[in-house]
């Protein structure tokens, strides 16, 4: 069974002109990073909400077709509670995501092990590991509230990484990330696969992304319509006819009207372009 | 354009709590100036734009922005003069239709409606926005809300532009608009502060960097000077190459280096 499967799913936002999603088909693994890109409007942060339950449970709007998160429909409140801890979500405004009522870095981070009713010792332990793996540490006794927006994106994960999930719904999440914030994200995400979770992550960032997922699943109105290792398709044209793109040396790449493949880094084109 | 700085900030000390944020920050950002605000998460640089804004006010200096000290005002008393995206642009957005959103401005300015009307149009046009003019802005996606919340900052003409993140979570279509506008805004002689993580856009649009460290300015130099010489701000794509292929004096943008790259009928291509 996969971690996530969605069967010709449709969804559309209350008092929207068009459905988000189209006979929408994803299939995610645990083990493997795939990755969501798409223009503006495509469908793939939709995916991840439909993926999570609060579309519709929280956004209202229709949702046609299957979905299995964890092998449970998560639209029905009583899935909601099974999947409680087992399915990390990590939105792109990280401050609509802390709990609020934390006092610290430290026991916000602790709030749902708590609630789940892990001994004490291993709660203790399971914060210090995940603010570590953030590098946060240094943040456990300051006030959540108080904090910037780039390091309460960093609480947000490392919040959701105690739990050890086994499905990561992951919504642009370096948006408020320097780019130390964004290496130690992508390394997490390769330990959460290498652990065995399934990591979906919804992003523009082909730059960052090209060398950290195993598969890229492009959208274009509504649904994937390509699906392939990351490198094989950000080379070719396909990315670019359905709106997508690929990464900003490929895009030079593209408008210097060279033929494909197209170069990904820039190792690889300096190693065309040097005369 | 009159001959008022559009930001000045002195000697400003400032803090939420007991420990400051921001203690002994001087700042001077004049006409047509594209400066990048950068530093460490949680180094300040949201507190300083909401300094600039008067959301905030500081504990000690001053901050004078297009020529008014934000001293006893409030953000409504500088909407004529600097325009400003929010880092989560949800908090800003409250019409009941696009169009009504980025004319709310204006019209609080007072401008009459064809004026607003011809504003709202023209910064609509500028963003592609035209499509969701009729629609409610919690019905859009996240990135096309905060393109409708540049519009917005965008629309009055003001003088001084304060970006957060202006680039977060934009595709690629949408990130060359929001830097067109920024280039042709600059060129216009509009001062622009952006914080933003995006260090290849900001290589492309902005050109003098200030870094807050420690609750100080650590440095401010040319934005290039800094990118790829020092650990925590690496060159981005384009003037990484650039720089690689002995082009570092070209600007690091798609446009300035592509033809430089065909102009070389040698520079071989590399067969798969």
């Amino acid at each position: 069974m996969s971690a996530l499967q969605l069967e010709g799913v449709g969804f559309t936002y209350p008092g929207a002109p068009a459905p988000a999603l189209r006979r929408c088909s994803l299939r995610a693994d645990g083990g493997a990073v795939t990755w969501l890109m798409g223009a503006l409007g495509a469908g793939t942060s939709t995916a991840l909400l439909v993926a999570a339950g609060l579309a519709p449970r929280h956004t209202g709007g229709e949702r046609t077709g299957t979905v299995l998160t964890l092998g449970l429909d998560p639209a029905t409140p009583s899935s909601a509670t099974a999947l409680g801890g087992r399915v990390a979500l990590v939105l792109p405004s990280p401050a609509t995501q802390l709990s609020g009522i934390a006092e610290t870095v430290a026991q916000e981070v602790a709030f749902a092990p708590a609630n789940l009713g892990w001994p004490r010792g291993r709660i203790h332990e399971g914060v210090a590991g995940a603010l570590a793996a953030l590098d946060i540490a240094h943040l456990a006794h300051r006030d959540p509230g108080t904090l910037s927006g780039g390091e309460m994106q960093r609480i947000v994960i490392a919040a959701m990484l105690v739990l050890q999930p086994e499905l990561w719904l992951l919504d642009e999440p370096t948006s408020a990330l320097d780019a130390a914030g964004r290496a130690i994200l992508h390394r997490l995400m390769r330990s959460e696969a290498a652990r065995g979770a399934a990591v979906v992550i919804a992003s523009e960032d082909a730059d960052g992304l090209a060398g950290v997922a195993d598969r890229l699943v492009v959208f274009e109105e509504g649904r994937p319509v390509l699906d392939r290792r990351p490198d094989v398709l950000l080379r070719g044209g396909e990315v670019w006819a359905a709106g997508a793109g690929s990464t900003t040396i490929a895009e030079l790449s593209r408008a210097t009207g060279e033929a494909e493949p197209r170069p990904l880094t820039v190792e690889e084109g300096v190693a065309r372009w040097t005369r | 354009m009159d001959a008022v700085t559009p930001l000045v900030l002195e000697a400003v000390r400032f803090g939420y709590g007991a420990e400051p944020v921001l203690d002994g920050v001087s700042l001077r950002i004049g006409a047509g100036e594209g400066v990048a605000l950068l530093g460490a998460n949680g180094a300040g640089k949201t507190t300083l734009t909401r300094l600039a804004m008067a959301l905030r006010h500081p504990d000690a200096g001053r901050v004078v922005t297009a020529g008014r000290d934000t001293a006893g005002r409030r953000p409504e008393d500088l909407a004529d003069v600097a325009g400003y995206l929010f880092q989560h642009p949800e908090a800003q957005l409250f019409a009941r239709t696009v169009r009504a959103e980025v004319g709310f401005g204006p019209e609080r300015l007072g401008w009459r409606p064809e004026r607003v009307g011809a504003a709202v149009d023209h910064v609509l046009g500028e963003l592609a926005l035209e499509p969701y003019a009729g629609r409610h802005p919690y019905d859009l996606s996240g990135p096309t809300r905060r393109l409708v919340a540049f519009a917005a900052a965008l629309v009055a003409n003001p003088q001084l532009l304060i970006l957060d993140e202006p680039t977060a979570g934009l595709d690629r279509a949408a990130r060359a608009r929001v830097a067109d506008v920024i280039r042709r805004r600059r060129a216009a002689g509009v001062a622009v502060l952006a914080v933003t993580h995006d260090l290849g856009f900001a290589a492309g649009v902005l050109d003098r960097a200030v870094v807050l460290e420690g609750t100080q300015v650590s440095r401010d130099l040319p934005l290039v000077a800094l990118l790829g010489n020092h650990p925590r701000f690496p060159a981005p794509p384009l003037l990484d190459l650039a720089r690689r292929l002995g082009l570092g004096g070209a600007a690091p943008t798609i446009q300035a280096l592509a033809p430089l790259l065909t102009s070389h009928p040698e520079t071989g291509t590399l067969e798969a």
